[in-house]
């Protein structure tokens, strides 16, 4: 009976399941296109996670790591660019990522292309500009992968379309493109998404139309450095796959100069958009003409400020859901919590800067003779009065010993000195050969009546000296080190002397700790887009090609650079920047100086081809006699080191490389192009690996 | 109760054993050798080297594997200051041995990768097989005379002479396409100092070691002359050091790669009085 009842139920189931298509029916719990795609709402989910997956280099970006959206050890410009030093092994040059850019681009890559290829069947949903803003948001992103992979490997597969698996093998290969192939992708992605996106976006956070030629501008300066500048490495930087045949790193001898010059065009047309459409301008809230501490001011306070005019694209952050950690890190020794120092600025990159005196040979003087080795050390009454000239800019990036932060004299001393004035310099040889003499090497260290006195950590291990104060002749006793350091066995205090200022939270109140940062970080701001039209502009000069709009190149770039300097308290221009190599580099200097500590000057350095040893002169932007810093192989930079003298109760500064935590880089010309994961290429029968490797 | 315990290790023990738990990995491990010298093809002398990525480098792509549709090299390793080469933890197999150093390229090409010449070998590797390259180094590097030690400072004479003549190297460089006459310029002469044996541009002081530039061809007059480099700084007395030279020409290989390696002398062991 019971069977017979069950029998019947299934069947009466079975026979009401064939009225309805209930098993054709999707689930409830499957979230469909129709969902996503046919509404704002569903949008922007599907657009958070793109953006959230976007290969910005911000705060939690690191050359080491390579993309992989990770806060520790938040450090800024250490990757031998000159600007930072830091103790760890994460300083290093710039020749791969531990986490290569590559298959995380392509599952990237399919969300903008299946938004492109079933947006429209939900078209009549939206009003026309909204659905082109989202289809200009997929182009946008696509670009941005394009442009991110590009910079680092040269040719890569161009995958336009959503590749559905499984599949033949010959739809699922995707060989790598040429180089060229691929810079033409970018250039074409960034034209549509700024074709379709609206002039402001209806969310913020989101890219609009400028922002897509911001950043057009910056990769086809990429892009045509790249043409223009592997011809200066020996041998032509270039090659064809072993597989394909294709030339996936550099150029043809026919095509690599009108290549060069149809890429600067482009990118001092986009720059020329943004500034005289886009409405933005630089910051300059607090700055006045005649006041150098608002100058400085004005430069500390636009980098949290999301009023700005100045920010176009900015990754923000908001205690406590979405945070970084830049304070933990890289704050000075005093505030740590729970690390610190870990962006030291080095001395070569001070010496970019103006209002310093100089020796002949253009380093910072630092003794009365006409280099390192020869006069007395030049006293000053406090570590603050050597700095009294510096440009605001300087000031407002990097902390100088005896400065202010959050409410408190940072206290970097190097050691104390208890000899007799006039004080000869500690070494008698500065150049890079002795490079790894340290102060503890030095004669007035270890000779058996010490007058130079060191600490090697903080707390107890200070060493304490007891003097005369040479003013009140009363006794007096000072700490060798500074609080801020440095110490030679702690690399966690200031390992150069000065200490990063630019994005650190400067409020007194705020404690730092791991996660407890939200301070935005401008991704693409004016002063960028400003310093790609100039350097556009002269790279369009220096090879005879007339401007694209009709402005003057030459006009346009000398207000650009003039602009910059003087929101920054910076010289002025004498004249028009001329047409050459030197106006060139002027231009690359300033770059290098606005945009230090942005994750930019990486990649400048590789477009430019500066970092190998034979195209190692042009690395600060201005010519630098390499050797000074380098050897054939290896190079180092420098610290600026703050001594007392107790005999004359005043400080003087020693030029000396690295003292503490010393790193030392190289770098050839196989950089220039990162290795593609050896995985990737063994695994398929198209994809070759870099040519020169 | 116990019953079902005891089953269920049971089950679980065979299972186990079914993924060769207790067995070792059943692949040979890699024991074969090669080893090998490379030389001058015209005097049959070996090309002496810097055991580092700037050395001589030897990359072995086996061509049995048939695991993967493209074999791809092994990993790279470097020839000895001698300029031999050995490596005992190899699988046995067929492998395509190529050498790139600072002689003229066994592989050339021309720009669009039509093959010109190909010297490179390809061979059967079982037990220990011996391989030999010959060939034609850019530069000799001799000692002229006995290095002399004064005050900490050493001074040495080399000669620097061209081991392969000016027209052999434009005949077959120059179908490679991009070619300059400036490739042949000598660019360098380095005195290399160290602690270790192992001296070389990896393994130098930076205290001591020494070079000389040369701009453009103004090194061809000097050429089979007498080069006199002293070393930089002072070595402290009391010391034993290693000194090489060592000197390059203006090109590349493998082209493209930018990394223009040195021809080096014999080490020599100095003692500092």
């Amino acid at each position: 009976m019971k069977n017979i009842c069950k029998i019947a139920i299934l069947g009466v189931l079975l026979f009401a399941g064939s009225c309805k298509d209930y098993l054709d029916e999707p689930p409830k719990y499957i979230v469909t296109d129709e969902d996503i795609l046919s509404n704002d709402a569903g949008l922007k989910i599907y657009l958070a996670r793109m953006y959230s997956y976007l290969p910005i280099e911000d705060f939690k970006y690191m050359g080491e790591w390579g993309v992989e959206f990770n806060s520790w050890l938040g450090a800024l410009g250490i990757e031998a660019t000159g600007e930072a030093l830091t103790r760890d092994g994460i300083c290093r040059p710039f020749t791969y990522e531990r986490t290569p850019y590559w298959g995380m681009a392509f599952t990237l890559l399919r969300d903008a292309n299946y938004l492109l290829e079933n947006l429209p069947k939900y078209q009549e949903n939206f009003a026309a500009p909204m659905y082109n803003n989202y289809l200009g948001q997929a182009y946008f992103v696509r670009a941005f992968t394009f442009y991110a992979m590009a910079r680092r490997f040269g040719g890569v597969p161009l995958v336009t379309r959503v590749i559905s698996y499984p599949a033949e093998k010959d739809v699922l290969e995707e060989p790598r493109a040429s180089e060229e192939e691929t810079w033409n992708q970018v250039l074409a992605d960034f034209d549509r998404a700024a074709e379709l996106l609206l002039p402001a976006s209806p969310v913020r956070g989101y890219a609009n139309r400028y922002v897509a030629l911001a950043f057009k501008s910056e990769a086809m300066l990429y892009a045509g450095c790249v043409a223009k500048y592997n011809e200066t490495v020996s041998g032509r930087l270039t090659g064809t796959g072993q597989k394909t045949g294709v030339r996936v790193i550099g150029f043809d001898a026919g095509t690599w100069q009108a290549a060069s010059k149809r890429y600067f065009t482009e990118a001092y047309k986009a720059a020329r958009i943004v500034m005289t459409e886009g409405g933005y301008s630089l910051y300059k809230k607090k700055w006045s003409a005649t006041d150098r501490e608002a100058q400085y001011q004005n430069m500390v306070d636009m980098f949290s400020d999301l009023t700005s005019a100045e920010n176009i694209f900015v990754r923000e952050y908001e205690y406590p859901t979405v945070t970084h950690g830049i304070d933990a890190y890289s704050g000075p020794f005093t505030f740590r919590g729970p690390l610190s120092g870990g962006t030291c600025p080095t001395l070569d990159f001070l010496e970019l800067f103006d209002g310093f005196d100089r020796y002949p040979d253009g380093t910072i003087k630092v003794t009365s003779g006409n280099s390192n080795t020869q006069g007395n050390y030049l006293l000053f009454d406090s570590p603050m009065a050597f700095f009294a000239n510096a440009e605001p800019r300087l000031r407002a990036y990097v902390i100088f010993p005896g400065d202010q932060f959050k409410g408190k004299t940072i206290e970097i001393r190097g050691g104390v000195y208890t000899a007799a004035t006039p004080i000869n310099p500690l070494f008698t040889d500065y150049s890079y050969a002795a490079s790894g003499t340290r102060y503890q090497h030095s004669a007035a260290y270890t000779n058996a009546n010490r007058t130079l006195f060191l600490s090697p950590n903080s707390g107890q291990s200070q060493v304490t000296v007891n003097y005369t104060d040479p003013n009140t002749g009363q006794a007096a006793t000072m700490l060798a080190a500074g609080e801020d350091g440095p110490f030679f066995e702690n690399g966690e205090a200031t390992i150069t002397g000065l200490y990063l200022r630019k994005y650190l939270n400067p409020d007194p109140a705020f404690v730092p700790g791991e996660g407890k940062s939200d301070q935005p970080f401008i991704l693409m701001r004016y002063a960028d887009v400003l310093l790609n039209a100039a350097e556009a502009a002269i790279e369009l000069s220096l090879a005879g090609e007339s401007s694209p709009d009709g402005s003057n190149l030459i006009q346009v770039a000398t207000t650009a650079i003039n602009d910059i300097r003087e929101r920054a308290g910076a010289t002025l221009l004498s004249g028009s920047l001329p047409a050459t190599e030197e106006g060139r580099n002027i231009v690359r200097k300033e770059r290098r100086k606005e945009l230090a500590f942005e994750h930019k000057t990486k990649w400048d350095l590789r477009r430019w081809r500066v970092s190998h040893y034979e195209g190692r002169d042009g690395f600060w932007g201005e010519v630098r006699n390499k050797d000074m810093y380098s050897s054939t192989t290896n190079f180092r930079f420098r610290g600026l080191y703050p001594f007392f003298s107790t005999r004359s109760g005043k400080y003087f500064f020693d030029a000396h490389f690295q003292w503490v935590s010393e790193k030392t880089f190289s770098y050839g010309p196989v950089d220039y192009y990162f290795e593609i994961p050896t995985g990737e290429v063994a695994k398929s029968p198209v994809i070759d690996q870099q040519p020169n490797r | 109760m116990k019953k079902i315990l005891f089953y269920t290790l049971w089950c679980a023990i065979f299972t186990f054993s079914a993924c060769s738990l207790f067995t070792l990995d059943n692949y040979e491990e890699p024991a074969e050798t090669l080893q090998g010298v490379v030389v001058d093809a015209a005097t049959g002398d070996p090309v002496l080297t810097d055991q580092s990525s700037e050395g001589i480098r030897v990359r072995l792509t086996e061509l049995s594997w048939t695991g993967v549709e493209t074999p791809t090299p092994n990993p790279d390793f470097f020839c000895r200051p001698d300029g031999t080469f050995r490596n005992t933890k190899l699988f046995k197999g067929t492998y395509h041995i190529q050498i790139d150093g600072p002689f003229i390229p066994l592989i050339r090409e021309d720009d669009r990768g039509v093959p010109l010449a190909d010297e490179s070998q390809t061979m059967e590797i079982s037990g220990v097989t011996d391989v030999r390259f010959e060939v034609q180094p850019f530069l000799k590097v001799e000692w002229a005379g006995e290095p002399t030690v004064s005050n900490g400072k050493i001074t040495a004479q080399v000669r620097v002479t061209r081991a392969v003549s000016e027209a052999d190297f434009r005949a077959k460089i120059e179908p490679m396409g991009g070619y300059s006459s400036a490739f042949l310029n000598v660019t360098d002469i380095q005195l290399f100092v160290s602690y270790s044996s192992s001296v070389g541009l990896r393994a130098r002081d930076e205290r001591w070691s020494n070079e000389i530039k040369y701009a453009g061809s103004a090194f061809n007059s000097l050429l089979g002359e007498t080069i006199t480099i002293q070393s930089s700084g002072t070595i402290p007395s009391g010391r034993t050091v290693f000194i090489r030279a060592a000197a390059r020409i203006n090109y590349d290989t493998p082209a493209g790669s930018g990394t223009k390696r040195y021809n080096y002398n014999t080490p020599l062991e100095m003692i500092i009085p």
